[in-house]
Order: structure tokens, then C-alpha cells, then sequence
């Protein structure tokens, strides 16, 4: 072992101490597991590690059964390997295209009007494993995605204390996390129209202390857009006339302007930045087996960059007919909505049913996604399989 | 040398683990409920709680280790179904992002890239714990 890989190893464990994860660990391990009824059943409270470090992993469908996904069961999404802030030490700077500069402590912050939304973060990468030809990345599937709520702060509220100028368009936002070696940091900007609009600056996640794997102790929400926009750790925003420039914002996040040939590679000025989310729905709660002529439940979850889902219907018939789901009564302006739909196999062998989403704009959800080289918001059509016995 | 990085690793884990107080001893011998507690999970390792997978062995291994798993676990390798192409690709955008992989180490090390994680590769994610639980 040279100087080099001796140093980033007891790096990465000290970051990993200074974050909490031992101590977390530590305390874990004194105490009895804290009991969960939040109606998902032990057996499938568990993840799918898709990186150790820097810490990746998707939530099985079947634990993305309730219409609030708990946090400990969120996934988790980071680029490295963070030096979560000391709440000592941490400060929310705001400047660039404002009258008064400022610099926040979370004591001020949490003194402004506070504010709650219920929706959906979605990494925009997940489903990059499903794309063919293969994309290089981490391989999310379909769990990269869950539903909360988040408490914080109006971006619109925060941002008004220090004057916006005129000439501000976009929020440049930077977070506390550095990368190794020379990969170019993690900053990102965003339309300020969107995030004056729906933004928030998010301390809580369903009632509890955000936790440092997602972002404490403020992240941004936007609600509708994808996961790469919601800067975790976040310690600096400044209100500019032009969009942030970069790895992050130059090359990477982006979507191309219209579909192409699956495996070749779009230039950059052939696409936007991925922003709002696509309308999209899974199976999550499917029985492996059926009897003919017994009905069961087959249960999933629907949401769109659109406020709401209007519509989810289900094929028995490889899209040939579609009958309509049952939406649940429960949403907000873009949660996602589940859905329950009774399946009654009329031969043995194996069913295959499949889900569409529309969504308050009409937009329906595809047979097959858009591929792009970066594997960007997967929403064709899901399948679930069912055996059918006599 | 990935034994040794990882003991290394785990050495300091372990002192930190000893920082918070004398419960490690006495929490080990407690039986975790059966879903808290997947096969590969050991509570004293960071973050997820699972065992980090080596890599294929291989004559590029040492240098896979040593280049690759500076910055990141095994796993995002592990789980990459990838032409030569992509991998050679993939190699000259992690170089230019600090890899260190001599110029005349690179095709030996996208050959091992591609035998192992190629198009045919059928990986399945890590089962591990909820997260803080």
C-alpha cells in the first residue's frame, strides 16, 4: 500500500466516522431496533446497494408500497463520499444578483414561515439499467424514487429578505460536498421562475430531522424535477442572470431535444437539461401466483412532472386493451398516486400485466423510453408477471 | 493489496468504533431480529452495514484496486455490462478525473474490465439493511 491509497482509505473511513455513519452504527447496535408501523412488513424493509461508497442504493418495488416512503427506506443517492456539515460551523450564504448579501444560520431559517410539501424525488438516472444498448453508471432499476414530505422554508420566502435583482434568472446552487481528485465539483443551477415558484428549503423529511444521507441539514426540494436539481448539503446560493457553467451542467443531466438512434450519442447542443419528471408508473405489490377465475390486488404507484395523475390503466393483453386502475384518494401536486387494480386470470400459465400512467396534462406514458447516453428518466411501460395455475 | 486496504480500512474503522463508547463486545453477542439482519450484513462496517465484494482476481486486479477503488467501492464495477468500447471510454474519463493507470496499463486494464464486466455480466445488487436502523 502506497502514501496514496493508505490516505484515501483512512479518508474515506474518516469521512465516513465524521458523518455519523459509526456513530449512527454505534448506536444502532446499543439500543433495540426502533419498531416501524408504517405498514410495510419486516421482510421487506431493505435496500439494494448499488455502491457502497459513495453511498448508492435503490428501495425494493415491494417496499414502495405506502403513499409516504419512510426514511429509512429512501433511497439513497450521493456522488461521493460527503463530510456531512457540523451544524457548528454551517451557514447558508446568499449573494450574486441581490440587494443584501447574507449569510444564514438554521436557527434564522427555521424562524421564517414555515411551509410543508408532500411529492416525489426521483434520481434521474434511475431506470439506466433498463436502457438497451447498455449505459455506463451506476445501474439504478426501478427504486430510485420515493415519496415524502418535506418541511422547510419557501426558497421565495428566504431569497426576498436579501432583493432579487431584475436581471436574475437562474439559482446557482452549491452544496458542501467535495469531490476526490480531479473530478469537477457537484454545482448546478436552475430557472429561478421554477424555484421562486415551488422551491423549498427542506430541515425535516416526514416529521423527522433530515437525515445527513439526504442532505442535513438543508436540501433543496423542487418539486416535479428531477433528483439532481434538490442540492443536498447546500451552502451557497446566488441568484445570477445566467446558467451555472460546468461538468454538471455542460455534459452531464442532460436530455436530447428530440429521440435518436438507440446507442448513438447526442452532443451536448442537441440536448436541455433534465428537469421535469416523466409520467411513469410500476407495480410494486404483486402476487407471484393465481388461481383461475380468483381475483387478487395488484397494487403500484403513478407520478408525472405534471401536478397529478389522472389516469393509470392496466394491459392483460400485451397492450392490446386497457382497463382502468383504481387511483387512491390520497395525493398532492406531484406525489405520486397509487393504484390498485383486480386482476382475474381466465387460463393457466404465465399473465403478464402491464401500467400506464396520463397525467393532468394529458401526456401518456410510453411503450418504450427515449434511450439517451446517460441513461436519463427510463418510463416505459412496466410489466409484472403473474403464474397462473388451474 | 486489496487485503491489506481493506484491513487498513478496517483498522481505522475499528478505532473509531471504539471512540463512542465500551457496547461493541456486549452488542455483538445480541441476536438482531432476522430481517435487520441479511447475511452479509455486519453493523460495524460503515453506511449500508455490508461487506464490500472484492474484485475478480486477475493480473490487472492490484492495479483495478489501487486506481479505481480509491474513490469508490467495488460495486459500481461489479455491476457495468460494458463493450471494450465503453470501458476504454470509461477508463480515459476516470483518468482525466485522477485515476491513476499508466499509459501502457490501459488496454491490459480495459481487456480485465471487459472479461469481467462485459455485456454478458448478470449482477445483482447487494441486499442490505434499511439505512440508520
Amino acid at each position: 500500500m502506497n502514501r496514496r491509497q493508505f490516505l484515501s482509505a483512512t479518508a474515506a473511513a474518516a469521512a465516513i466516522a465524521r458523518a455519523g455513519g459509526i456513530a449512527s452504527g454505534a448506536q444502532a447496535a446499543a439500543k433495540k431496533p426502533t419498531p416501524v408501523s408504517d405498514g410495510i412488513p419486516p421482510s421487506r424493509r431493505r435496500l439494494l446497494q448499488l455502491n457502497g461508497y459513495a453511498a448508492n442504493a435503490e428501495t425494493p418495488l415491494d417496499a414502495l408500497t405506502t403513499y409516504i416512503t419512510p426514511n429509512d427506506l429512501f433511497f439513497v443517492r450521493s456522488h461521493w463520499i460527503p463530510a456531512y456539515p457540523s451544524l457548528k460551523t454551517w451557514s447558508l450564504v446568499v449573494d450574486g444578483e441581490v440587494e443584501r448579501p447574507r449569510e444564514w444560520k438554521l436557527a434564522d431559517i427555521k424562524a421564517l414561515p414555515r411551509t410543508t410539501v408532500t411529492c416525489v424525488l426521483q434520481c434521474s438516472g434511475n431506470g439506466r439499467a433498463l436502457h438497451r444498448p447498455a449505459i455506463p453508471g451506476v445501474q439504478w432499476r426501478y427504486g430510485a424514487v420515493g415519496n415524502a414530505r418535506w418541511t422547510g422554508v419557501r426558497v421565495k420566502d428566504l431569497l426576498a429578505r436579501s432583493g432579487v435583482r431584475a436581471g436574475a434568472k437562474h439559482l446557482h446552487t452549491f452544496g458542501s460536498d467535495k469531490p476526490p481528485e480531479k473530478v469537477p465539483p457537484f454545482h448546478r443551477s436552475l430557472e429561478l421562475e421554477k424555484v421562486l415558484e415551488d422551491g423549498v428549503l427542506a430541515f425535516e423529511m416526514n416529521g423527522e430531522t433530515l437525515p445527513q444521507p439526504h442532505g442535513a441539514p438543508l436540501r433543496l426540494i423542487v418539486p416535479g424535477w428531477t433528483g439532481n436539481h434538490w442540492m443536498k448539503w447546500i451552502t451557497h446560493l446566488s441568484p445570477q442572470p445566467e446558467p451555472q457553467k460546468g461538468f454538471y451542467m455542460d455534459t452531464a443531466y442532460r436530455y436530447p431535444d428530440k429521440p435518436g438512434e438507440p446507442g448513438v450519442a447526442f452532443k451536448p447542443d442537441e440536448m436541455h437539461p433534465v428537469t421535469e419528471l416523466f409520467v411513469k408508473s410500476c407495480f410494486t405489490d404483486v402476487p407471484a401466483s393465481a388461481k383461475v377465475g380468483s381475483s387478487v390486488s395488484v397494487r403500484g404507484f403513478a407520478f408525472s412532472g405534471a401536478p397529478d395523475v389522472s389516469r393509470v390503466e392496466v394491459s392483460e393483453d400485451q397492450g392490446q386493451t386497457w382497463k382502468d386502475a383504481v387511483l387512491d384518494n390520497q395525493h398532492d401536486p406531484w406525489a405520486w398516486r397509487l393504484f390498485t387494480h383486480r386482476f382475474t386470470p381466465s387460463a393457466p400459465g404465465p399473465a403478464t400485466l402491464l401500467a400506464r400512467a396520463t397525467d393532468s396534462r394529458g401526456a401518456v406514458q410510453p411503450k418504450e423510453a427515449v434511450w439517451n447516453q446517460s441513461g436519463y428518466l427510463h418510463n416505459g411501460w412496466h410489466a409484472a408477471e403473474i403464474a397462473v395455475t388451474a | 493489496m486489496r487485503a491489506r486496504l481493506a484491513l487498513a480500512a478496517a483498522a481505522v474503522l475499528g478505532l473509531a468504533l471504539a471512540l463512542p463508547g465500551p457496547l461493541p463486545a456486549a452488542a455483538r453477542k445480541k441476536k438482531p431480529a432476522a430481517q435487520e439482519a441479511p447475511a452479509n450484513f455486519d453493523k460495524f462496517l460503515p453506511v449500508f452495514g455490508t461487506r464490500l465484494a472484492d474484485l475478480p482476481q486477475g493480473p490487472m486486479k492490484s492495479l483495478a484496486d489501487s486506481a479505481c477503488l480509491a474513490c469508490h467501492s467495488s460495486d459500481i464495477l461489479l455491476q457495468q455490462h460494458l463493450t471494450e468500447k465503453q470501458w476504454a471510454a470509461t477508463v480515459t474519463k476516470m483518468v482525466g478525473w485522477g485515476a491513476a493507470v499508466p499509459d501502457d496499463k490501459k488496454s491490459e486494464l480495459v481487456a480485465y474490465l471487459v472479461k469481467n464486466f462485459g455485456p454478458e455480466n448478470t449482477w445483482q445488487p447487494v441486499t442490505t439493511r434499511p439505512m440508520g436502523r
